[in-house]
């Protein structure tokens, strides 16, 4: 029960970053930016490249998430500003443009063979029968700590008004005096910074490699869909309930259902577990979980 | 280089044929449909299922096409209440839950290793007739197509669509059924992807889980956006402009002797630079639609 318990909590941490940045900016931007979790895939690149060139791993993710958040902040600027004056479809489709450019630059700069870090060697922390890595500990530490931060900003400060009001009513809030650029710009940079914290800190426990992308693509979108896109608190709940979902198909066993001992179902179906979720809440609850807003047709 | 052209045109054509379709969708009724590959896919695996099976021809081509109609007809229901950038998400998972699916049952689908030995449809032939007598098959179907879609796109069926792509509630007013438009559009779009799906299998002998891969429904996107969403001339044009860049990357592989991982990177990125440079500064493609405006 504990070990599951954990493996949720480790999965929802993975996803819980890219998915956070990637409500905060539909919400200013309003297109879903399929190439926020190439984001990730870059950040972990850029950390591995750093620390593989001897930077302390810290410092590496350090300045991967800035990179990462630089990098978001061009691509938003150069590109998607002007992808948008074409209206949100347009924007889409170039964010698919993205992605496909950005897996290729990685492939032919890094080649399609995974990553791993060179990481010392350190004991387990031992939890009555749960064995858990200090990496694992630190990441999970530092996600949380970075949700707290980010809903003090949202909800405590200035500016954190400020942008839930521009994602609430851009118009509004422009006709109210607000530098709309300067916040999506800022929530650009924020975005992509937490995209590529959360690819780096994946990328510590599987390597970096091209893949890492794709592979959240569906999960992320999912926990930002469940949470209502726009919603940043609700995608941190929807990351959890995908990761619980993921985490209680893998681990069930369905024997008794179909009358054997034991029955697992095959690992390559957790991914679609996380597709299968997306659906029904496109079905059944397409504007999230936490919807109280004015109906988009 | 006589073989490499016909299979390169073999090729283009079968292309051209899923992007017909999804310019039926896409273009004419505006939908965001981003799991396209998946009819494909379900075409090329009825190919190799119903020869499996001992089916003839005819009927497993029947059997591809009905399970993409059918695919359609279950995305089409998931749109109901979805707003386009959602739903083109939803397509997207739909798609690739089908993938895992034909990479997992083996049974069916033979799993990651594919059903190979599809037999060539004009084995009869002597050695470079085949190719020949496939190539005029294709080009048949594909002016038969093309010129069904183009009729359908100037028809009332088109008219139709262009009208609930750019005014809904005038659409809605003036007694369409939009629910049912686009439950047509996309199953005749599915119907022709399928046909197209079928004829890859048989000609590449093959049907694998890399047919449905993401990255092919946006190849399929990149030629509708270079050539011109929403008329048939303009999906023709980008699919020989897409098609003639992609031909070229292995000769220019050889020429720079590029690894294999390079030159798969080069394909990708060749593909993602033109369709973004494309909606950058002509998002309306090299063929513009022409849409009738009233005087």
């Amino acid at each position: 029960m504990l070990q599951f318990l954990v493996d949720t909590l480790l999965r929802a941490s993975d996803l819980a970053l890219v998915a956070l940045g990637l409500s905060m900016l539909y919400g200013l931007v309003k297109f879903p930016n399929v190439a926020h979790v190439q984001y990730a895939m870059f950040g972990a690149y850029v950390c591995y490249g750093l620390h593989a060139a001897g930077t302390p791993l810290v410092l590496a993710i350090a300045l991967a998430t800035a990179a990462t958040g630089l990098f978001t902040l061009v691509l938003q600027v150069l590109v998607f500003q002007r992808l948008l004056r074409g209206g949100p479809a347009i924007a889409m489709i170039g964010s698919l443009a993205v992605s496909m450019l950005l897996i290729a630059v990685m492939q032919g700069v890094a080649g399609s063979f995974p990553r791993m870090f060179e990481l010392p060697r350190t004991e387990p922390l031992v939890l009555g029968d749960v064995r858990l890595a200090r990496a694992q500990i630190y990441s999970v530490a530092t996600t949380i700590v970075l949700l707290g931060l980010f809903m003090f900003l949202l909800f405590h400060t200035r500016m954190g008004r400020a942008m839930r009001a521009l994602a609430s009513n851009s118009m509004l809030a422009n006709a109210s005096g607000l530098n709309a650029a300067f916040i999506t710009r800022l929530v650009s940079f924020m975005a992509g910074g937490l995209a590529g914290l959360g690819g780096s800190m994946l990328a510590l426990s599987t390597g970096a490699h091209i893949n890492l992308g794709n592979d959240l693509l569906l999960p992320v979108f999912a926990a930002a869909i469940l949470g209502g896109l726009g919603n940043p608190l609700g995608a941190v709940v929807g990351a959890m309930l995908i990761a619980l979902t993921e985490t209680a198909v893998t681990n069930m066993n369905f024997g008794p259902v179909f009358g054997q001992e034991l029955m697992f179902l095959p690992v390559a179906y957790i991914s679609a577990a996380s597709f299968l979720i997306l659906l029904l809440a496109l079905l059944f609850r397409p504007y999230g979980l936490f919807d109280r807003e004015v109906r988009r047709v | 280089m006589f073989d490499f052209l016909v299979s390169s045109l073999t090729i283009a054509g079968i292309y051209a044929l899923m992007a017909l379709g999804l310019n039926l969708q896409a273009g004419y009724a505006g939908l965001l449909n981003f799991g396209h590959i998946a009819f494909a896919g379900l075409g090329a695996y009825a190919a190799g299922i119903g020869f499996g099976l001992g089916w003839g021809v005819l009927p497993s081509l029947a059997m591809g096409i009905a399970a993409a109609m059918l695919l359609g007809l279950f995305i089409a229901s998931i749109g109901r209440k979805l707003a386009a950038d959602y739903w083109g998400i939803a397509t997207l998972a739909v798609a690739e839950i089908l993938r895992t699916i034909a990479t997992n049952e083996g049974w069916l689908t033979g799993g990651a290793n594919g059903i190979s030995a599809i037999p060539a449809l004009f084995d009869g032939l002597a050695r470079p007739w085949d190719s020949v007598a496939f190539l005029a098959l294709v080009a048949a179907i594909l002016a038969a197509c093309a010129v069904v879609c183009s009729r359908l796109g100037n028809g009332r069926f088109g008219r139709a669509l262009r009208l609930m792509r750019e005014e809904p509630q005038l659409a809605t007013c003036m007694g369409y059924d939009l629910r049912s438009l686009k439950t047509r559009a996309i199953m005749s779009g599915a119907a022709i992807a399928a046909l197209g799906g079928f004829l890859y299998a048989h000609y590449m002998s093959f049907a694998g889980p890399e047919y449905m891969l993401a990255s092919e429904t946006f190849l399929l996107w990149t030629m509708l956006m270079i050539g011109g969403l929403g008329n048939t001339a303009g999906v023709l044009v980008g699919v020989v402009v897409v098609q003639a860049a992609y031909v070229f990357v292995p000769f220019i592989k050889d020429w720079l002797s590029l690894s294999s991982d390079v030159s798969g990177a080069i394909r990708l990125g060749l593909i993602g630079t033109i369709l973004l440079l494309c909606l950058m500064w002509r998002s309306e493609g090299l063929v513009p639609e022409k849409l009738r405006k009233m005087p």
